[in-house]
């Protein structure tokens, strides 16, 4: 109930904030008196970790009123040193009350990982200096949170400079947004406590890093929550944060990896698996059978793309799963092989959904292979065996309905081909639809083939991606946004146009003509429409059947908003 | 909807320009030695050195990562600087502060929003570059002047130079053109080509001292004997700045163009722009400005001649170290001056012909402006006159600043591009890159689809650029 109260709570979530992190702390001191606790027994091969065990007992002792921590938290910080230990560890667990079953999970299999990782490189190479993106994270006291390349240690000093800058420039009553030299882009972020920071040589705009480094702070939260990391800092300035996401820097690194290459981060949308309508509906409405109170999402994902997403109507009712946290809980399940296992519960936070309260993920995959991955989302901390129950009654249907085969047989092609189309010239194009039934309250979704030759070499495909980013920062420019760009370059034609109705960017061969470039645009476009059940979820289902009360619609994120005078016949325009 | 009509829009302005040279004062406590000038100078002194060590710490810290290209600016919320280093170790920086509006909240106090995309880095790192360029050309390298006479001089020259340069850098009117820095020439036939030829030759023979000759009509360049960059910059400089304060001061009838002729001689209406107003005053002082040319190499000084006849300009560069004398004013004015008049009214008559031949001008549906990287050459529909203190474009700015846009994104590579876009006014843009040529058209046609902006363009090119190839 409490986690429910915390859910309501978000639309004044400034308020809030002081109730939730109230709410936490106690339900600490709940699992903290009572170790056998039933979320430990869910995970696998549990054993009591000593060191997890001794901070247990040490926050038994140390918990306090709020209020009283607060007041006299000048005074901790003052003498730091003598209550070093047991400042750290209350905040530690009050702040991530679940981490525990989390950490045994994540950590121990991405241990031999982390040795072979970037993190040994030598920060004083040049083939350090060479990559082509660097991230970091680091306290407002400059201290090391997070490096995608190089040890932290041994960056600290960097860090320090960075902190420098961002606080010199503060001083003045100003804030640090970015540096620019000829081959880099430093991008700086601050959100609350933390400052974020890519040095990056690729061509992407300010917009575009500044939204990568929203992403990696998000994911962030997702683990520890906006409030309780604000809180840890405002207790100990200096607080190394890596405590607390020890095991995580792989779910960090991944989330880069796939910024890097996969559009839906770009676009801001999800990609579904194609599948033809009625099997997607079967699908959801096996989904939407399984219920238990607090279940608020059923999402099923088969090899990192969405299945089908069932949400509770009325919890959320006018608002929907906003992509960004869609892509952080894909990117936690992808990045977190420990997952296959067994069943998981851990506590999650959805940052665009409220970054101050925590839901709780139940993930299970559904078959031996580990391709079809069941993933719901409760708001009772309680609720693991009930939770387990809805995934049995799901798999139960799935196997009656022979689900997984369909799914499988659905993935042979792990999207689909531009060949598919028959529109010559036509190398590939990314569509995002924004006149999807009531578009306003879904996922944004997108559409994209497989990218195919001559994109084949890594170098390649990569170099198709930064052009796909070049257009779409130009046409998203906030000072001069762009309808259209009709761009011929050596090596291909580009072109990407925005309607009130979609977003697409496609990509010719270089020897295409300005007719037929329209042509082909014409015929995938009905192409598209023709196949939109099944690229696209039209309909999400919702659990109840309670008749929808429509509030105010929302204008959607991505400039759906513009307005377009000719956009009906598109012919005209182009 | 009251407190909206309250806004007050600013534009960029210059917040404060410096030059330091961090070897100046490696010591702590002696950090005021590496600044050798500062705007504005009212600046209280540790504000100046917190301000020089912000861009140190930044360059040093983008040589993390890249050694040998560090920082060219910093992007703030309230504004942007910009870094330059002209000559090794020596730093020039020039802060802008950020477009803003100032709107009226609701208990009335002023909020100011700051308009951070709305400048372009390409555009103010080239004001930035034509800073130096300038200072350069009248002062000589910072080097050089240290060399001569220690940091004091350099100081000195610097203070001289900048306290009037950076009143006439006018940021607002900066654009794609202050990127180009390119020189307009004038068309001209080839009979009158040699004309001009022939007169340069024989008075570069006649008066033994020139060194370098420049030509110019109408503030287009028709000749010059200078390295293409040192051009660029005089060009600049006489079109900015010499021209329009000599052309203000006619028109304020202060200086009456047409001098009676001294006997003998025939009537002409030559005069100097620079040196003497009249050199047969017997008070007249024959200074010229000096300027510095071929400074990576041969390291000239000149005295800079600048004679003018109705809209013909003739510049002479003489050695420096030469005094010019009034008798050799006089004997420029004598032999220059009828024959640069007569020249001026043929090149006049020539051009008159060559555009009825052309038919009478249309109000065209386009804007261009054309670009050559290799001549510099440089032509604008969208200028209608550039003078020191505005600029007066007939577009709205956005387009103008989707052009610097598509010059950046042209920048990228050197392959032949061809970019059109859209603007959300529903203009259309077409940039068109070939061989170092660029060229950008505005079209104000609005149903217009992609296909007839085409062949629009198509058009444009077959008729004002029928010689130049550019992709399809």
């Amino acid at each position: 109930m409490e986690a429910g109260s915390s859910l309501s709570h978000k639309s004044e979530e400034t308020e809030a904030q002081g109730d939730t992190v109230c709410t936490e702390v106690k339900e600490h001191d709940a699992e903290a008196t009572n170790p056998e606790d039933g979320i430990r027994e869910a995970v696998a091969e549990e054993a009591q970790n000593d060191e997890c065990e001794g901070s247990v007992c040490s926050t038994e002792e140390e918990v306090v009123p709020d209020e009283e921590k607060d007041a006299s938290s000048d005074k901790e910080l003052s003498d730091s040193a003598s209550t070093d230990n047991t400042l750290e560890d209350s905040s530690e667990f009050s702040g991530r009350p679940l981490v525990v079953c989390e950490k045994k999970e994540l950590c121990s299999p991405f241990g031999a990982d982390l040795v072979s990782s970037h993190r040994e490189e030598d920060v004083t190479a040049e083939s350090w200096r060479m990559h082509r993106k660097h991230v970091f994270v680091l306290s407002e006291a400059g201290k090391p949170i997070y490096s995608r390349y190089g040890n932290e240690e041994a960056l600290s000093s960097t860090m320090g400079v960075m902190m420098a800058l961002v606080s010199f420039v503060q001083s003045g009553n100003n804030i640090i947004h970015s540096i620019y030299s000829d081959d880099h882009k430093v991008v700086f972020l601050q959100r609350g406590p933390l400052v974020l920071v890519s040095v990056s040589r690729t061509l992407q705009s300010e917009i575009q890093l500044h939204s990568e480094l929203l992403y990696v702070y998000y994911q962030i939260i997702s683990m520890l929550t906006q409030a309780s990391v604000a809180r840890i800092f405002e207790r100990k300035k200096n607080y190394d944060l890596r405590r607390l996401l020890t095991g995580s820097e792989k779910i960090l690194d991944n989330l880069l990896n796939l910024i890097d290459s996969d559009p839906s981060f770009l676009l801001g949308a999800v990609q579904c698996l194609p599948l033809s309508s009625s099997l997607r509906e079967s699908l959801s409405q096996i989904l939407q059978k399984a219920t238990t109170s607090n279940l608020v999402f059923s999402i099923l994902i088969a090899k990192n793309q969405l299945v089908t997403i069932v949400q509770e109507r009325t919890v959320i009712d006018d608002t929907r799963l906003d992509p960004v946290d869609l892509h952080l809980l894909l990117n936690l399940i992808r990045a977190s092989s420990a997952f296959q296992a067994g069943e998981v519960w851990t506590p999650i936070c959805l940052p665009r959904f409220n970054p101050n309260g925590y839901f709780y993920a139940y993930i299970s995959y559904l078959d031996p292979d580990c391709t079809v991955c069941l993933l719901l989302l409760s708001t009772d901390r309680e609720a693991f065996y009930s939770i387990s129950d809805c995934k049995k009654k799901i798999e139960e249907s799935m196997a009656t309905h022979n689900s997984i085969q369909a799914i499988s047989s659905a993935l042979q092609s792990h999207s689909y081909s531009i060949s598919l189309l028959g529109v010559p010239d036509l190398r590939h194009f990314m569509y995002k639809p924004l006149d999807i039934p009531e578009n306003h309250k879904q996922l944004t979704q997108l559409t994209s083939p497989e990218v195919e030759a001559p994109y084949c070499s890594e170098e390649e495909k990569v170099r198709l991606f930064d052009l796909y980013r070049y257009l779409h920062s130009r046409i998203h420019s906030t000072t001069r946004p762009l309808r259209l760009i009709y761009h011929v370059a050596e090596k291909e034609t580009l072109l990407a146009w925005v309607t009130r109705k979609f977003e697409l960017y496609t990509c010719f061969s270089p020897l295409v003509t300005k007719a037929s470039a329209i042509n082909a645009i014409t015929k995938l476009l009905r192409w598209i429409k023709k196949e939109e059940d099944r690229l696209f979820i039209r309909n999400p289902p919702k659990y109840t059947t309670a008749s929808n009360t429509s509030r105010g619609s929302r204008s959607s994120r991505g400039g759906s908003d513009r307005v377009d005078s000719i956009d009906n016949g598109f012919l005209t325009l182009l | 909807m009251a407190a909206g009509t309250q806004c007050k829009q600013y534009p960029p302005t210059l917040l404060s320009f410096f030059i330091y040279n961090p070897k100046f004062g490696p010591k702590e406590g002696e950090e005021e030695k590496k600044i050798l000038f500062y705007y504005p100078n009212e600046q209280e002194k540790n504000e100046k050195i917190r301000n020089v060590g912000l861009c140190e710490a930044i360059v040093q810290f983008t040589r993390t990562f890249c050694p040998t290209k560090p920082a060219k600016s910093l992007h703030t919320q309230k504004n942007r600087q910009f870094f330059h280093e002209p000559e090794e170790n020596f730093w020039m920086v020039m802060v802008v502060r950020n477009p803003m509006i100032e709107k009226q909240s609701k208990d009335g106090k002023p909020v100011a929003e700051y308009q951070e995309d709305e400048i372009l880095d390409t555009v103010y790192n080239a004001v930035l570059q034509q800073c130096y360029s300038m200072y350069k050309l009248f002062n000589g390298t910072f080097l050089k002047a240290i060399e001569m006479g220690g940091v004091e001089i350099l100081k000195q020259r610097l203070e001289k130079f900048f306290f009037r340069y950076l009143q006439t850098l006018h940021l607002q009117h900066c654009d794609l053109l202050d990127v180009f820095g390119g020189i307009s020439f004038f068309p001209l036939d080839k009979m009158t080509y040699l004309k001009i030829q022939s007169f340069i030759n024989q008075m570069e023979e006649s008066l033994g001292l020139v060194k370098y000759t420049a030509f110019l009509y109408n503030d287009q360049l028709i000749w010059s004997g200078l390295e293409q960059e040192d051009m660029r910059t005089l060009y600049k400089y006489l079109t900015t700045s010499l021209f329009p304060r000599h052309s203000e001061s006619e028109l304020s009838g202060r200086d009456p163009p047409v001098r009676m002729p001294i006997s003998g001689s025939l009537q002409h209406y030559g005069r100097f722009l620079t040196g003497p107003l009249n050199p047969h005053d017997p008070e007249a002082k024959c200074r010229f400005p000096k300027i510095f040319v071929n400074t990576n190499d041969a390291y000239e000084e000149l005295h800079l001649i600048v004679y003018k006849a109705m809209t013909a300009v003739v510049c002479f560069m003489t050695d420096a170290s030469i005094e010019l004398t009034k008798e050799f004013c006089c004997e420029l004015d004598r032999l220059v001056g009828p024959q640069l008049t007569m020249l001026a009214s043929d090149i006049c008559e020539q051009y008159n012909i060559s555009r009825r031949i052309a038919g009478p001008e249309k109000e065209p549906q386009f804007k261009f402006i054309y670009f050559n990287h290799m001549n510099l050459a440089e032509k604008s529909t969208i200028h209608m006159r550039k003078t020191p203190s505005l600029s007066l474009t007939s577009i709205a700015p956005d387009l103008l600043k989707i052009l610097g846009d598509i010059n950046s994104d042209f920048a990228r590579v050197d392959d032949d591009e061809e970019i059109i876009v859209k603007a959300m006014s529903d203009f259309w843009v077409v940039g068109k890159k070939s061989d170092q040529r660029e060229l950008y058209v505005i079209l104000n046609q609005k149903n217009a689809n992609l296909i007839e902006v085409n062949d629009e363009v198509k058009k444009l090119c077959a008729t004002q650029f029928s010689n130049i190839f550019f992709l399809d």
